[in-house]
């Protein structure tokens, strides 16, 4: 039995962020403070029990924090390339598979790799495009990525990243989260756990999705076990930005002020009776929501961007796309957003690499360029990495299969793929890792899924191995047990 | 080809790299670098356990397990640590000890410090592992894990406390509490007042806010039981059952859909509602649990036992394409050991999957035991005998058969039939029958087939295969991607020139069969090869050629003869047919079988994907010579066609007959009726159970290295419980219900603790443990252990009656406390635990959307039955795998409690999400109570709420037509609120109302779209109530147990 002195301990990691959290916003936030000066309370900041979580010492759940040590990135924008590009065809050029098309891959290459679709003896596929050297750095990249090309000495390309996953739901979590089953927190919330947001009046954490459905659903932006506020935050790009950010019809903005003064009025005299700190937190919850009534849609109005800038993404006003996607995205980092995930899914080539590719290029070359080049042009690069990439590769191998109707495209291949990263402390002009002549395993310079994901949160000044949560007993990180910082990219 | 390729190899070294790299070294005995091995016998106990303990076992022994190694013990040594297994039995050279103490391993050398061992210390190592690493077999880990940590110690009652107002306490509960505010100083607070009670009452009990009536006749009642009458009326209401379902149903991850990409529709629901009802029914805690985990187990068990085992159903199922069916099983035992072990044990079982658990008594090894009896379970659908369904089918067989025994009297007869002058009408249309019959049988082609039982059959991925007496194989079990069945038939015919495959329907399958796909294209299969070897004596089997396959019905496309193309993506299927009999013929080139037995092999290869595999099949040969194909009819009836009409008997007769009857092209518009009769059956509805497997087909359950699936250890367990908690009793069985029923042992000294702290948690916001699923060493510690013990004991001694918990807790008179709280107790117990006033939290995701409901008067207060779907912003479904719509539902299903609300795994309900619900992937003990923007926004502007609030508006203003605004304002604010406001909340809201009819007036607002209504005459006056409904429904006291 425990002595019974011993229950007012620290409390669960849980709870004291929700403990802190109120004695903060009593002593930083002015709502309905008239009633209870909570001073004694307000000894510092607290960290979560088990984690090395910096404390905080402002007024919500998300305020700014300063990370372990001084951080390169300030910001993340993510371009999740869901489906899984080729690598093969846009990256890692194999002039060997042009000369061994059409014959099978020796057994001793597959080993005991299982594919979902493809059989292990499947014949090699040549590359569908031509590649060619770009920039003063000489990076190799297929012609289907020309936008790229120009920025390519701005970019760090690292063609051996390889994962556990092979299949769509599981790699996507994985990649997000660090383990293939939902339920666990994802970067943007690890990260914005860690950091907090330095938007007052937008989510710290926002998804973008272009293209069609995401095969890991939400839970490529949950958060897990972590508390809500540090969940992803979808903004779509019709309708409302923000899920009932439009007051209903026929309530004007003076309806709206007038009704929130009212709840305000009557949520401040339950405050003073019966005195939880709770209602003052909703009482700024409620001033929060009003402000992002207008902050949103003024984040996703686009008259202001010049036509330049709108020709440099290709973007059409009004037309929901990944261009448009990623011009939000610098709109939002720009006001203080410090996690963007944006998705586009559509590459999932299992037939027709040449035709698939062709299509999603087309889609997000220039875009994905051009935001490289906007946030260089305004002094944001160097404090915003940007990542691409999606979920694993595809095999070297042809995939075709009569009665699925598929031929000439490629598998899943979880041994090898390519991400790119800019900005945020990367060295730029980098091209890292080496798979062998078939791009079937990485041969030089291996960077698994957990160490791109440390390497993430250093480039933010987040020691992966610091950031954790505890719960179910464990301290939780997104590395798992893994993770080394690939230092190789750092500038 | 392969060949030329690694002659390429063998020349391009960098080719080379791809075909090590990961791979361990070869072995190589002559490995300079390794001290030889010993060259004697070695004897574990005198040479190597010496050596571990002298050298290793400090780190790696039941204390430190570095690298999650331990040398201890026989099972966790060849397990290995962290970095995978370090002996390999019989190679030295491969074993990864050996490189790390030879110093091989640049990173380290093993021991850390100290010397490293001798040269011949290594090679005692070496020659006991060349020797295959004897290990003796009886060396189970040195200690027992044991613990003297609080939890592992079963409750006693504890006295009760001696406290400063002995008149303050109602009951013991409060002896506990008080005590502890005694030793600290402080003091209760006062009793709330009684609207404020039975609000909180009603919330926290039926999840619903009373109506103020029901405030009323509370408030003056003058019974002294009137509380404990209230107490009484609520537990006893349906809506108890759904109000704190809701919570087991976090536990048990409920969700209406399979989670992952596809994330399609599953049927459960008939288990939410037997949660509903069994808390209702407040079925004894032990018997609610023995029924969800082990229900099927039971002596023969009711429908409703069954249905409780979708318990453990509620994992989630992948159903990606290119899966491996296995690993995602595998994943959902993994989550079911897991939520068994938080949910009753209030332990972190999970933490030992990949090594044994770091902080609590529980070996690795204890994990796959717990494993193992988790792990030998089918999991099927069930169908409900719903009466009206039932009696619906029944009707609609009824008319079939009346339509079939109609058949013989409606065959046309045409006027030129013969017999027309002599003969009765009935006479010459029999006649006539018969002899359109015998033309139709002169025209089949029919064989002598001999149907022979198998006498060998294997699943290439696991599946349970079993021979009926009929001789057809009936697969079951597991339902992998693809498969490949081998089976072996013997046979002394002479000649045999065919094989006829039948797939056959049965009630166990997806839509009846033959197939098993029970995802896509349901009930279908795709046989892609079919391949045949025979041998005769010892000889080597040899391939037999099949000239060609022919088949009763294919889908367009996919003819029988896909499956001996020799081409692997293509194969017989049959589509559009399914539950219904159906046969390929594949004729020999040439005739086999030499009179002595004779051994066909055949390969049926189903390789294709979404588990498009045979479910019951039939093989028969046959010698006929010729042309041999599929008939066309259903072997009972091609049988009995090879019989002369003259031998055959009545009941021969009359079965072909019939079969005529219900193929004749005369009797098409009888057909046609039949079949849509047959489209009509409504069918049962089904939920998701376990039923465990029968010992002959009982999984084996082994260790797996670090937790992987691809890597299991070959270390075999039985089922068996974690040796730190009480043993299994002997007169128990190890499956399911064995441990079941250990769960709920009175020796377990967990279970009680664990259930009345959650339901504790659930009163007060905050378990007496506040670690609600983790009773271990780095859980929180009882904030009141001997309060905790003394309920637990209490739980048992009331036959495990959560309702019983219930009523202590919510008659105490702590739990009737003022929630109120004053600056000086804010600051010495922010998080209320010590008690000393009343909890005070915002409602869960549901309840806010149920309580909204209510006050406006919208609430179906309908219990059970399918999920709805209620209105949600549009696109939020949009951005899950495949872009699904929400089918909104209409009429009064709009209107149903949130916890019918459908739940989507990969796209929630987007309200529930914002205010907290959770996503159903995994067990849930306990949700946060966040308090963010995002809430604001849905409350204020969700269509759900706005309609509510407009419901809301007409409510008072239908309710009190001829009152004044000052009335309706308090009818307003005592429907959301209970509670009368006070005089400076009634002039804001009345400033307010005015502020808002005026600019109503002044046409400055559209009234109509503010009031969701187009009756112009009255939608000024909703108008303007609906904008202070909606204000109200936004109130923090609205949404919040006082």
């Amino acid at each position: 039995m425990p002595s019974r002195n011993r229950d007012l301990r620290p409390l669960a990691a849980r709870e004291t962020l929700r403990a802190v959290t109120r004695r903060h916003f009593f002593r930083d936030c002015g709502v309905g403070l008239g009633k209870i000066a909570l001073a004694s309370m307000l000894a510092g900041g607290a960290r979560a029990i088990g984690s090395d979580v910096p404390a905080f010492d402002v007024t919500n759940p998300l305020s700014p924090r300063p990370p372990h040590f001084a951080p390169k990135a300030k910001r993340v924008i993510y371009l999740f390339m869901a489906g899984a590009p080729s690598q093969l065809d846009l990256f890692d050029p194999k002039p060997t598979l042009a000369e061994y098309d059409g014959q099978p891959v020796p057994a001793e290459v597959v080993k005991d790799q299982r594919y979902a679709f493809i059989r292990p003896d499947a014949s090699l596929m040549a590359p569908r495009f031509r590649f060619s050297r770009h920039g003063e750095s000489g990076a190799e990249l297929s012609e289907m990525l020309p936008h790229l090309a120009k920025v390519v000495d701005d970019i760090a390309i690292v063609r051996s990243v390889h994962t556990d996953q092979f299949n769509h739901a599981p790699a996507q979590i994985f990649m997000n989260s660090g383990s293939p089953l939902p339920g666990r927190p994802c970067m943007g919330s690890w990260v914005t756990y860690g950091i907090g947001s330095e938007a007052e009046d937008l989510p710290g954490f926002v998804v973008l999705s272009s293209g069609s459905g995401i095969s890991g659903g939400a839970a490529n932006w949950s958060s897990g076990f972590l508390p809500t506020s540090y969940e992803g935050v979808v903004f779509r790009s019709q309708g409302d930005a923000i899920l009932n950010v439009s007051s209903p019809p026929g309530f004007d903005d003076q309806l709206q002020r007038d009704s929130l003064d009212l709840i305000r009025t009557l949520n401040d005299r339950q405050l003073g009776r019966v005195g939880d700190p709770e209602i003052a937190s909703r009482i700024a919850s409620y001033e929060m929501a009003y402000r992002m009534q207008s902050s949103a849609p003024e984040l996703m109005d686009l008259s202001g961007e010049s036509q330049d800038t709108l020709d440099l993404y290709g973007v059409t006003p009004g037309k929901a796309s990944f261009a448009n996607n990623c011009l939000l995205a610098r709109r939002m980092i720009e006001r203080g957003v410090r996690f963007v995930n944006l998705y586009h899914e559509g590459w999932d080539h299992h037939s027709d690499v040449e035709g698939g590719l062709r299509s999603q290029c087309g889609q997000t070359d220039q875009a994905s360029a051009a935001l490289v080049l906007d946030l260089k042009r305004r002094g944001l690069l160097e404090d915003t990495l940007i990542v691409w990439g999606g979920e694993f590769g595809r095999t070297p191998m042809v995939e075709s299969n009569a009665t699925l109707g598929r031929s000439l495209g490629r598998d899943h291949h979880p041994q090898a793929f390519t991400m790119w990263f800019a900005g945020g402390g990367v060295k730029p002009g980098l091209t890292l890792g080496a798979t062998d002549d078939l791009g079937f395993h990485v041969v030089d310079r291996p960077v698994h899924v957990h160490d791109v994901q440390a390497t993430i949160l250093h480039l933010l000044g987040l020691d992966h191995e610091r950031l954790t949560f505890r719960t179910q007993g464990r301290d939780f990180r997104l590395t798992d047990v893994h993770g080394h910082v690939v230092e190789e990219l750092l500038a | 080809m392969v060949l030329n390729w690694l002659r390429r190899f063998s020349v391009a070294p960098t080719l080379l790299v791809p075909m090590v790299a990961g791979l361990p070294a070869p072995a190589q005995d002559d490995d300079p670098a390794l001290p030889p091995p010993a060259d004697r016998p070695i004897d574990f106990e005198t040479d190597i356990r010496p050596l571990f303990e002298a050298r290793c076992i400090n780190c790696h022994g039941a204390d430190q397990r570095k690298g999650g190694l331990r040398l201890d013990n026989r099972a966790d040594g060849l397990a290995g640590g962290d970095s995978g297994p370090m002996i390999e039995p019989g190679d030295s050279a491969l074993s990864y000890l050996i490189e790390k103490v030879a110093g091989l391993d640049p990173l380290s050398t093993m021991p850390p410090s100290g010397d490293p061992l001798t040269p011949d210390q290594v090679g005692l190592l070496r020659a006991w592992i060349d020797q295959g690493a004897d290990w003796p077999d009886a060396d189970d880990p040195a200690e027992a894990p044991s613990s003297d940590h609080w939890a592992f110690q079963a409750p006693e009652l504890p006295e009760l406390p001696s406290v400063s107002d002995p008149s303050w306490p109602r009951n013991p509960i409060d002896h506990f509490i008080l005590a502890r505010l005694d030793a600290e100083g402080l003091s209760p607070a006062p009793e709330a007042d009684r609207t404020t009670l039975i609000r909180r009452l009603a919330l926290d009990l039926i999840g619903l806010p009373p109506t103020p009536e029901e405030v009323d006749a509370f408030v003056n009642d003058p019974s002294p039981e009137a509380y404990e009458n209230l107490v009484d009326r609520l537990l006893a209401s349906p809506h108890y059952g759904e109000r704190w379902g809701r919570r087991w149903l976090d536990l048990a991850r409920y969700a209406d859909t399979n989670g992952y990409e596809k994330d399609r529709e599953r049927s459960i629901w008939p288990y939410r509602d037997w949660v509903i009802d069994a808390l209702n029914d407040d079925l004894p805690f032990d018997q609610f649990t023995i029924e969800q985990l082990a229900g099927d187990l039971l002596p023969d068990p009711s429908i409703d036992q069954r249905v409780a085992t979708g318990f453990h159903r509620n994992t989630m199922i992948n159903e990606e394409g290119g899966i491996d069916v296995e690993e995602f099983r595998y994943a959902a035992v993994v989550d079911r050991v897991a939520t068994t072990g938080s949910t009753w044990l209030g332990l972190t079982v999970a933490c030992a999957q990949c090594h044994t658990h770091k902080f609590d008594p529980i070996t690795q090894r204890e994990y796959y035991q717990l494993f193992a009896f988790l792990n030998n379970a089918d999991e099927p659908e069930l169908a409900l005998p719903d009466p009206e369904i039932l009696r619906r089918r029944a009707e609609l067989q009824a008319e079939i058969d009346a339509v079939v025994a109609s058949l013989p009297f409606l065959f046309p007869v045409p006027d030129d039939a013969p017999g027309g002058e002599s003969l009765t009408e009935d006479e010459r249309r029999r006649q006539h029958r018969a002899a359109s019959m015998a033309r139709w049988e002169a025209d089949l082609t029919t064989f002598d087939w001999t149907p022979i039982a198998p006498s060998s059959l294997a699943s290439k991925n696991g599946a349970t295969m079993e021979v009926l007496d009929d001789r057809s194989v009936l697969v079951s079990g597991d339902t992998p991607n693809q498969d490949v069945y081998t089976v072996e038939l013997e046979t002394d015919l002479e000649g045999i020139t065919g094989l006829r495959l039948e797939v056959l329907p049965h009630e166990s399958l997806p839509d009846g069969g033959p197939g098993r796909a029970p995802l896509f294209s349901v009930g279908d299969f795709l046989l892609t090869e079919f391949e045949v070897e025979a041998s005769s004596g010892e000889d080597t089997p040899e391939r037999v050629a099949i000239a060609q396959a022919s088949e009763d019905y294919a889908e367009k496309g996919h003819p029988a003869a896909k499956a001996i193309d020799g081409v692997y993506d293509t194969g017989w299927n049959v589509k559009g047919a399914i539950g219904e009999p159906h046969a390929a013929v594949f004729a020999f080139a040439e005739p086999i079988g030499e009179g002595e037995k004779t051994r066909l092999v055949l390969t049926l290869r189903q390789e294709y994907i979404h588990q498009m595999t045979i479910g019951r099949f039939r093989l028969s040969t046959t010698t006929d010579s010729g042309s041999v194909r599929a008939s066309g009819l259903p072997a009972e009836i091609e049988a009995i066609a090879r019989i002369p009409a003259h031998e055959r008997t009545p009941e021969q007769a009359d079965q072909i007959t019939a079969y005529y009857l219900s193929v004749a092209p005369e009797l098409e518009e009888q057909h046609q009726r039949i079949a849509s009769l047959r489209k009509a059956m409504p069918k049962l509805p089904t939920t998701m159970v376990m039923q465990e497997r029968r010992p002959e087909h009982s999984r084996t359950t082994q260790i797996h290295q670090r937790g992987e699936f691809l890597q299991p250890t070959g270390n075999a367990v039985e089922p068996g419980v974690p040796s730190v908690l009480h043993p299994l009793p002997d007169d128990q069985p190890l499956d399911r219900l064995g441990l079941a029923r250990w769960l709920v042992s009175e020796d377990n000294p967990l279970v009680a603790r664990v259930t009345v702290n959650r339901l504790w948690s659930g009163h007060f916001g905050r378990g007496i443990v506040p670690t609600l699923d983790d009773f271990g060493t780095r859980g929180e510690p009882p904030s009141h252990p001997d309060l905790l013990d003394w309920l637990a004991v209490t739980f048992v001694n009331e036959g495990w009656s959560q309702k019983a918990i219930h009523r202590l807790i919510v008659t105490s008179a702590t739990y009737r406390q003022s929630s109120a709280v004053d600056r000086s107790l804010v600051d010495r117990d922010l998080e209320n635990v010590l008690l000393a006033r009343g909890p005070r939290f915002r409602l869960e995701a549901e309840l806010v959307r149920d309580l909204a409901l209510s006050a406006s008067g919208l609430l179906n207060p309908t219990v059970g039955g399918p999920s709805v779907y209620p209105p949600q912003p549009a696109g939020v479904t949009a951005l899950a795998y495949g872009g699904p719509g929400w089918p909104t539902s209409t009429g009064p299903d709009r209107y149903r409690r949130g916890l019918y609300t459908f739940t989507k795994r990969t796209a929630p309900y987007a309200a529930f999400t914002t205010f907290d619900a959770p996503t159903s992937e995994v067990t849930c003990t306990r949700r946060e109570r966040s308090n963010t923007p995002l809430q604001a926004l849905t409350l204020l502007n969700d269509p759900v709420f706005l309609e509510a609030a407009q419901a809301l508006a007409r409510r008072v203003v239908s309710e009190l037509p001829e009152a004044d605004a000052e009335a309706r304002a308090a009818r307003a604010f005592r429907l959301c609120l209970s509670r009368e406001p006070d005089a400076s909340e009634l002039a804001a809201i009345l400033d307010f109302y005015q502020a808002q009819h005026d600019r109503i007036a002044a046409g400055e607002l559209d009234a109509e779209a503010l009031a969701g209504t187009s009756e112009s005459d009255r939608a000024a006056e909703l108008a303007a109530w609906a904008t202070v409904a909606r204000a109200l429904l936004n109130l923090d006291e609205t949404i919040t147990v006082e």
